[in-house]
């Protein structure tokens, strides 16, 4: 599976020299663009059409179906209206902080899949501390949902952003606990290493993935994935009947569709991290790697979906308990046991 | 939980006979308070002095057992205001007592009961609202449903419709500018909460203080969507023209439990006796009704603790689209009814009938499974449990001062229902229950709403099978009526039924005409909304969002 990152496969592609420096930045930068322009078309397919077709299937409805097959042109009619709509920026709004929030919601997600193993070489770098850079980046987009939730100069978007904070703050350490735990298994932070260590035989044709080898670790890691990407039960900081609409509430036209496809990134971006670490990255019979792993992202995605469609949002401060007081203490023995069994066995 | 009825405190029994209440022997407990005695239809009325309404009212609160003030209603005669307070009992609402007390017509005012009654405060705020009369004592007499600038009171003889009326923006411009509550504390947090807001069921507005997530004070504001139904109804013929209104009080699927409401008044005001077929009929629609209601009310519950148009709201409204389909073959119309007559309904059932009661008993057959399937996702589901076991929670005092009724009462454990205790329709005749729960808080009334649902059911099917056997010569829909109905002047009645959300109670007085002088309406959802406060202080934001939810209020009916 050990494969050059993209850049090199497209230098060595087009014939140019890989130890020019000048062409591996043009190639890095164009390879950023591929991959850039992959999650944003997975993206565009989640947001107005799978979205809507799949909470569909959950409450019984039918959904879009008008435009184009199975509605899919819904999804240029929904750029189109979206993008000619008024933006109304509200009196008092701190500025520059209400405009850069978007940007940096929507970009910080982006930036994570730099160090993702797709498959078929798909792969923008491989830098050694690839895992602590994901879940560095993804953490950052905390600073853009406080810029959005007090620059919007909007009570409920103010609640929103403290929301927002709260759960994170409570849910990134266990996230990222459970993440060390695999790193115990696999022994490095390299993305490519950690896919390489699932790739035996567990028990028969099993793969060693993680999911299967310490299955309590994937449970608490989907657990607080739904927590950092704000899907029900955690989607408190949102909470529309509550707090309309948290710190989006001020938003719209462009804007509002950044946050949207921010939010839709991130959702992608931790399904990334778990097919990643926990589902063996891009592994998988007969298909090419890069398929499988769409297959698992979006099969997260779906167990986001499923989550929202069936189950009711706990309450902030019941949150913040199951956080401080259940997930971080069960991340810790995870990670406890985990370094005890990889200390006997190795 | 039966229809037996709860076992009553003898102490507070003061004139309880066998054969109805003794007024003479409560007369004798009130002794020279009363200046005069009238006869209204549905009880006694008490003539009291303006300046002792508190002194009577807690006397007849504490000795003579009257827990339940059911109503206020103000109006304007030619020579004097009056206030009439509806004084029933919640262990037996058919013992039934009104205070009437008169005010001078130059300076209508008299003492408030609020300091006995804690509903009396927004029933004598709308009638300062709407009649004019002020009330000494009150703890804040604001208007209610008109805006504060509103000039004049609509339902007082000497106002001037034509008159220009004024809402300055200027008046509601900034909240937080004269909000002494947060001025004082800086660790509080002034909120709007609607009237535009997802949660809201319409167009509330709940003025909130914020300590951090949590509520340190709310105060509801209603009458953003009132309409007037009260002299829309005195301005039509009792006949014919104030039937479509009550269908736009609670004009969420409850249409046909209105409209008995106002039949039921009407009918017992002109003295209408309804043939039993109709009877069978109206309670059959009644209860379709109620369980469309409750189903709805599930569902937008389910939305307030779920978050958005989730599966929960979607099942609800599957199973309530059922129900209205077939109340729309009954009636032809899928909300606005206007179903009932007085004296009976407007036709028989939809032919052909077998037809009908086919699909009647196809949806009653599968509507155990559906509940079945509600209880696993919802009542069954632990994080459900956790956001609604013991929050809002209600006591059964709090439910009698506040003057609650419906399912919000029965979460509570207060054991009252309209249709048991003081019969209309022909429930007395069919084996059902009245569902309580005693938690009194936000689970328990979702329970009671879900097993509510079930005895419905039951009465559906009992009426089902008796309309299958009726003969067919003596399906009589309709009694003699004349054609324009004058009933003599100058009776009362106050009369109710129970509605989706608790006693709809209607007021009428006649005054010889085919219009009535005065037409009250006691909106169940008007008292359930006052319990807000009480239920939410101190709880968070989506616990407070959660008991408006579980209260199942309809605006249309709360500011009618």
């Amino acid at each position: 599976m050990q494969s050059a990152p993209l850049p090199e496969t497209l230098a060595n592609l087009l014939g140019l020299d890989p130890n020019s420096t000048a062409v591996m930045i043009v190639l890095s930068l164009v390879g950023a663009g591929l991959i850039g322009t992959l999650m944003m078309t997975n993206t565009a397919l989640a947001g107005p059409w799978a979205k809507r077709k799949i909470t569909a299937a959950f409450t019984d409805r039918i959904a879009v179906d008008r435009i184009g097959p199975y509605g899919l042109f819904i999804i240029v009619a929904d750029a189109v209206r979206l993008l000619s709509k008024e933006l109304i920026v509200p009196e008092g709004a701190d500025r520059p902080a209400w405009d850069l929030a978007p940007l940096i919601i929507a970009s910080t997600a982006l930036l994570g899949f730099a160090v993702i193993p797709m498959g078929n070489g798909i792969h923008l770098a491989d830098p050694e501390v690839g895992l602590a850079y994901v879940f560095a980046v993804a953490s950052t987009t905390s600073i853009g949902l406080v810029m959005a939730g007090y620059a919007s100069n909007n009570k409920y978007s103010f609640l929103g952003g403290l929301r927002a904070v709260a759960q994170n703050l409570a849910y990134e350490i266990p996230l990222i606990l459970t993440g060390a735990s695999v790193v115990i298994f696999a022994g490095s932070l390299q993305m490519s290493e950690i896919v390489a260590a699932q790739q035996q035989s567990l028990i028969g044709p099993l793969p060693s993935w993680y999911a299967f080898v310490n299955p309590f670790a994937f449970v608490l890691f989907m657990i607080a994935n739904l927590a950092e990407v704000g899907r029900n039960p955690f989607d408190i900081p949102e909470a529309p009947t509550e707090i309309v609409a948290g710190y989006q509430t001020e938003y719209s036209s462009v804007y509002f569709v950044l946050i949207y496809l921010g939010e839709f990134i991130h959702i992608f971006l931790g399904g990334a991290i778990i097919a990643t670490i926990f589902l063996g990255g891009p592994a998988g019979p007969v298909l090419p790697g890069i398929v499988w792993f769409l297959i698992k992202i979006w099969g997260v995605f779906l167990f986001t979906q499923w989550a929202r469609s069936a189950v009711p949002r706990v309450r902030i401060d019941q949150l913040i308990e199951i956080g401080w007081k259940g997930m971080l203490v069960l991340s810790l023995a995870n990670l406890l046991l985990t370094a005890v069994i990889v200390g006997v066995t190795v | 939980m039966s229809l037996e009825k709860p076992s009553r405190d003898t102490a507070l029994d003061v004139g309880v006979t066998e054969d109805g209440l003794d007024y003479d022997a409560l007369a004798d407990l009130l002794g020279g308070h009363i200046l005069d005695r009238e006869e209204h239809l549905n009880a006694e009325g008490f003539v009291i002095r303006p300046d002792e309404v508190q002194e009577v009212l807690s006397t007849l609160k504490e000795e003579a057992g009257f827990d339940h003030c059911a109503c206020v209603t103000a109006q304007e005669y030619d020579d004097r205001y009056e206030s009439i307070y509806h004084l029933r009992k919640y262990n037996d609402p058919t013992q039934e007592l009104s205070i009437v007390v008169p005010s001078p017509k130059d300076n209508p005012h008299n003492e408030s009961a609020a300091r006995v009654y804690d509903t009396a405060d927004w029933h004598e705020r709308e009638a300062y609202d709407l009649v004019g009369i002020d009330y000494d004592d009150h703890p804040d007499l604001r208007r209610i449903l008109l805006p504060e600038t509103w000039q004049g009171h609509p339902l007082s003889q000497d106002y001037n419709q034509d008159q220009p009326q004024i809402v300055s923006l200027r008046e509601h411009a900034n909240p937080l500018e004269d909000d002494k509550r947060s001025e004082d504390d800086p660790d509080t947090m002034f909120v709007n909460i609607g009237p535009h807001h997802p949660a809201t069921h319409g167009v509330l507005h709940v003025e909130t203080v914020l300590d951090g997530e949590q509520i340190a004070d709310l105060e509801p504001d209603i009458g953003y969507l009132h309409r007037c139904e009260e002299q829309m109804c005195q301005q039509g013929t009792y006949r014919h023209q104030i039937m479509p209104y009550p269908d736009r009080w609670d004009y969420i699927s409850a249409g046909i439990l209105n409209e008995w409401a106002y039949a039921r008044a009407a009918e017992d005001l002109a003295d209408i006796e309804v043939p039993e077929y109709a009877q069978v009929i109206r309670t059959m629609a009644a209860e379709m009704c109620r369980i469309a209601s409750h189903e709805l009310a599930l569902a937008t519950f389910a939305l307030d603790v779920f978050g958005d148009f989730t599966a929960v709201f979607q099942y609800g409204i599957r199973d309530r689209e059922i129900v209205q389909n077939l109340l729309e073959d009954l009636t032809g119309q899928r909300l606005m009814f206007n179903y009932l007559r007085l004296g009976g309904v407007a036709w028989d059932l939809p032919e052909p009938r077998e037809e009908y009661f086919e699909k009647i008993r196809d949806f009653l057959d599968d509507l155990p499974h559906k509940l079945e399937e509600i209880h696993d996702l919802v009542t069954g589901n632990e994080i459900f449990q956790m956001r609604c076991v013991d929050t809002g929670v209600l006591s059964p005092e709090q439910v009698k001062q506040y003057g609650a009724t419906g399912p919000v009462a029965r979460g509570s454990g207060v054991d009252y229902d309209i249709r048991r205790d003081d019969p209309y329709g022909y429930y007395d005749e069919l084996d059902w229950n009245v569902v309580t729960e005693q938690g009194g808080d936000n689970f328990s009334r979702v329970l009671v709403r879900l097993r509510e649902v079930e005895e419905s059911a039951r009465i559906i099917e009992q009426c089902v099978d008796l309309l299958e056997q009726w003969p067919e010569d003596d399906r009589e829909i309709q009694a003699n009526v004349p054609r324009t109905l004058r009933p003599d002047p100058d009776k009362e009645i106050y009369r109710s039924v129970e509605g989706a959300k608790g006693e709809l109670g209607i007021y009428i007085r006649s005054d010889g005409t085919d219009k009535p002088a005065r037409f009250k309406i006691r909106s169940p959802c008007f008292s359930n909304l006052q319990t807000l406060p009480e239920m939410s202080q101190g709880e968070y934001i989506p616990d407070m969002i959660a008991s408006l939810g579980s209260l199942d209020i309809v605006l249309g009916e709360v500011d009618r």
